[in-house]
């Protein structure tokens, strides 16, 4: 009953911690987004006010003369309005005249009726002219400071006033935002701590398997029959932390069992995986099941692309978080604040992925019909949405040319190093695996041949002769 | 520049957003569905068998609507929709007729066994894949087919059972076609928010995800055994509802209705119309259930030769599905890119006519 009840209660805990984390995130992301926004509102008001004060002030304005450059570029642009007008309708008028003239019998009857009508049309763009004219530009004999200088006074005080207002409303909506969402999240950071203190606490009465420090993944004689076949046998390596551990051998050796078996994929007929996970604390690869593994911070890709087709990419790189999702089904099924807020911080996460790998410009591009390296290279930020442990990759390079698995070494090692993840692959380029890994380890036939770094394992009989053959 | 033209711009901006909202769509087509009962109430004169055909197509989405989460989303094909529907129907006849229950009361009746029966469907689904999902299903439906014409007692059996009324609150109502019409648009317009929103969350993507590749999908963290019960029981929830909403339009039920046939219909409403979009599966689902009542009997010939109609019901099927794999929706997407162009083309010309050529 006791394992039980500690189960629950860290699964508890561990729900609240995340609750708690992507409120917090999701707020500490979201203050400086909104106060940009409530800036950019507030000059968007400040710069109508301005505009209607410039609206009112007008008429005495252009009867002080004042401010006349501005006027005049303001009557330009009205007139030049009224004439395009007019040189369309005199066009079209035209035009009709030339149809008519194919088809009538009697045009000398018709013609002055058309050459009145453009007259006519002349006079009514003659008239608009004047009265832009009336309006923007004014008379010498009609020149009147005083009424200016006695209105503008009155509009600017009115001005003033309501700028004041705006700017100390703004002020007041920004302050009044940043402190609420400053005390929120040092609420949701204290209650994190309370859970990360109950977490412990819980945790130590978990079961604690042996394993280095200094170790990540440790396989204990593992085996796996199919059969009568023994596609792993008594295999046990250990892959440090921060290391590229590489995995070679050859066709049907069992390299591809091995990641199989530890993404619990297949169950091994033999032997014990042991992981440190993300927490630090050491658990049994055996006991998990294989939609979980990815909690513990194991990711993997597989030998051909798996893209979600009808998604784009950055919605690809948003399942791959799917367990970092907070929200219930029925959080999902009415659109609810968490989930809304949880998006945010997703997305944000998954387009600082993508602009760290170059893949910024094919973030809202469908994966349909991009090149292989670029599909490759998706699969590779997808493995990082949740902040893996240890990356598990089936052969990266298959099927890319030399340009692209350069890239693609370039890749790794930027994970390796910005990421702090462990990375553990499956690779036939000898070149890729001799140029990025630190150990390497051999295998032929399920069997261990040799463990050591690049140059060791270069100058190895053993392997040497698993590849080539005996003598 | 002035004043006056910012403010238009502002003004603009605002329906822009309005206008590119993604329920916007939703409430176009309810309230063209519902144009159809406004327009009577003008007092022209619209058939019948219009207002029929609107009805029901708008009853049927739902069910195609949960359909297409099951095959457009979980990739899970099934043939036991019409069980289903049928159960829901008959548990109106039974709440109202003999328990007389509120219509509220049989929802949420309806609601729970929806749950229950999808997930019993969904744990089938674990086992099996494919074709022979589909007629495990087929199976559970015609054993409620059965059910229906042997349990005279409960459901009045092959001659089939009607409801007088409805029972809102405590009185029972009589069925006024209006009403009901108003009703199901609200439950329709619900129900199209929460599909969409159902398709644009995590739950959707892990759906397309398991779709896609059972195997990706799990090394993503996504269980498969959870999101198959899940589509089962969403798909179960919509058709029990659509049959309670049938229910209360039609006001009668008969085993008959319930075989494999409308199973078929709801299938290819699904697949003609296109399976991933909420306005294709709108299109296609009229197109099966709606076309001939609203289109095909209102023109003198075709009512003369009815043969005919389904004939060329099942050639326009053909060539949708032969042309457009996509479905209707891609149709109507190129067809709407065509239309532009050629508007465009139009409107040259047009110009070149009326104010002459730039060229000369």
């Amino acid at each position: 009953m006791v394992p039980i009840l500690n189960k629950l209660q860290i699964l508890w805990y561990e729900k609240r911690i995340g609750n708690h984390q992507t409120k917090h995130d999701f707020l500490q992301s979201f203050l400086p987004i909104r106060i940009q926004e409530l800036n950019t509102k507030k000059d968007q008001k400040l710069h109508h006010l301005s505009l209607k004060k410039s609206h009112t002030i007008l008429p005495y304005e252009i009867k002080a003369n004042i401010k006349s450059d501005y006027w005049q570029t303001v009557y330009e642009y009205e007139t030049k309005k009224i004439e395009t007008k007019y040189y369309w309708r005199l066009r079209a008028l035209t035009q009709a005249m030339k149809r008519k003239q194919n088809k009538s019998d009697h045009w000398s009857v018709e013609e002055p009726k058309h050459l009145q009508k453009i007259q006519e049309l002349e006079q009514k763009k003659q008239t608009e002219l004047a009265k832009v004219k009336a309006k923007f530009v004014v008379n010498p004999s009609d020149l009147n400071k005083e009424a200016y200088a006695s209105n503008n006074e009155a509009i600017e005080r009115a001005y003033q006033d309501q700028l004041a207002q705006i700017e100390t409303k703004y002020q007041n909506k920004i302050e009044q935002f940043s402190n609420r969402a400053n005390n929120i999240i040092a609420k949701h950071k204290e209650r994190l701590d309370y859970y990360h203190r109950k977490l412990k606490i819980a945790e130590q009465e978990k079961a604690i398997y042996p394993m280095d420090e200094n170790v990540v993944l440790k396989l204990d004689n593992l085996s796996m029959h199919f059969g009568g076949l023994k596609a792993v046998d008594q295999l046990s390596f250990e892959v440090k932390e921060g290391e590229i551990f590489g995995l070679i051998g050859p066709n049907g050796a069992g390299k591809t069992t091995v990641f199989n078996c530890i993404t619990r994929f297949y169950r091994p007929t033999g032997g014990l995986m042991y992981f440190r996970n993300n927490l630090g604390e050491v658990v049994r690869l055996n006991d998990i099941v294989v939609h979980d593994i990815i909690k513990e911070g194991i990711v993997r890709t597989f030998q051909n692309v798996e893209m979600i087709w009808e998604l784009n990419v950055i919605e690809n790189l948003l399942v791959a978080a799917h367990t970092s999702y907070r929200s219930t089904f029925f959080g999902q099924l009415f659109n609810s604040r968490l989930l809304r807020q949880e998006e945010v911080v997703m997305r944000l996460k998954a387009t600082k992925i993508l602009e760290d790998l170059d893949l910024s410009a094919y973030a809202y591009v469908y994966p349909y019909g991009l090149p292989y390296g670029i599909l490759k290279k998706i699969e590779l930020a997808r493995t990082l949405m949740v902040n893996p442990k240890l990356i598990i990759l089936d052969e990266p390079a298959a099927g890319l040319n030399d340009a692209e698995t350069e890239n693609l070494a370039e890749t790794i090692r930027k994970i390796q190093k910005e990421y702090n993840a462990t990375i553990f692959l499956v690779e036939h380029d000898m070149g890729l695996v001799m140029n990025i890994c630190d150990t390497v380890c051999a295998v032929s036939f399920g069997k261990k041949l040799a463990i050591g770094t690049p140059k060791d394992i270069q100058g190895s009989k053993v392997v040497r002769e698993a590849y080539l053959g005996g003598e | 520049m002035t004043y006056k033209t910012e403010m238009k711009q502002l003004r603009k901006h605002r329906w822009d957003t309005i206008k590119h909202h993604p329920y916007f769509g939703f409430l176009i087509i309810v309230f063209l569905m519902f144009a159809v009962q406004l327009i009577r109430l003008l007092g022209v004169d619209v058939p019948v068998a219009v207002l029929r055909a609107f009805g029901s197509t708008m009853i049927f989405t739902i069910i195609a609507l949960g359909f297409s989460i099951l095959l457009g989303y979980g990739g899970l094909a099934s043939l036991g929709t019409a069980g289903f529907v049928g159960l829901g129907s008959y548990f109106v006849v039974y709440f109202t007729n003999q328990l007389e229950f509120s219509i509220f009361l049989t929802i949420v009746a309806v609601l729970i066994v929806a749950v229950v029966l999808g997930t019993v469907v969904g744990f089938i689904s674990l086992r099996i894949e494919g074709m022979y999902l589909a007629i495990i299903t087929l199976g559970l439906s015609e054993i409620l087919n059965e059910v229906f014409k042997r349990a005279t007692a409960l459901t009045g059996g092959t001659t089939g059972e009607g409801i007088d009324g409805i029972i809102f609150f405590k009185n029972l109502i009589a069925v006024d076609h209006n009403t009901v019409f108003i009703f199901i648009s609200i439950v329709l317009f619900i129900i199209m928010l929460l599909t969409m929103n159902i398709m644009k969350s995590p739950t959707g993507r892990a759906l397309l995800a398991m779709r896609n590749s059972s195997s990706a999908a799990q090394a993503m963290g996504v269980s498969i055994f959870r999101y198959r019960l899940l589509a089962f029981i969403i798909s179960t929830v919509y058709a029990m509802l659509a049959g309670v909403l049938y229910m209360t339009y039609w006001s009668f039920t008969i085993p008959s209705t319930w075989s494999l046939g409308f199973s078929l219909n709801i299938l290819a409403a699904v697949i003609v119309g296109g399976s991933q979009s909420i306005y294709g599966i709108i299109l296609g689902t009229f197109m099966i259930f709606g076309l001939d009542l609203a289109v095909f009997k209102q023109i003198q010939f075709f009512v003369d030769n009815p043969a005919i109609t389904i004939v060329l019901n099942g050639v326009l099927i053909i060539v949708v599905i032969m042309f457009y794999p996509g479905g209707l929706i891609r149709l109507v997407q190129t067809l709407g890119v065509k239309l532009k162009l050629w508007f465009q083309k139009l409107k040259k010309k047009w110009r070149d006519y009326y104010y002459g050529s730039d060229i000369e």
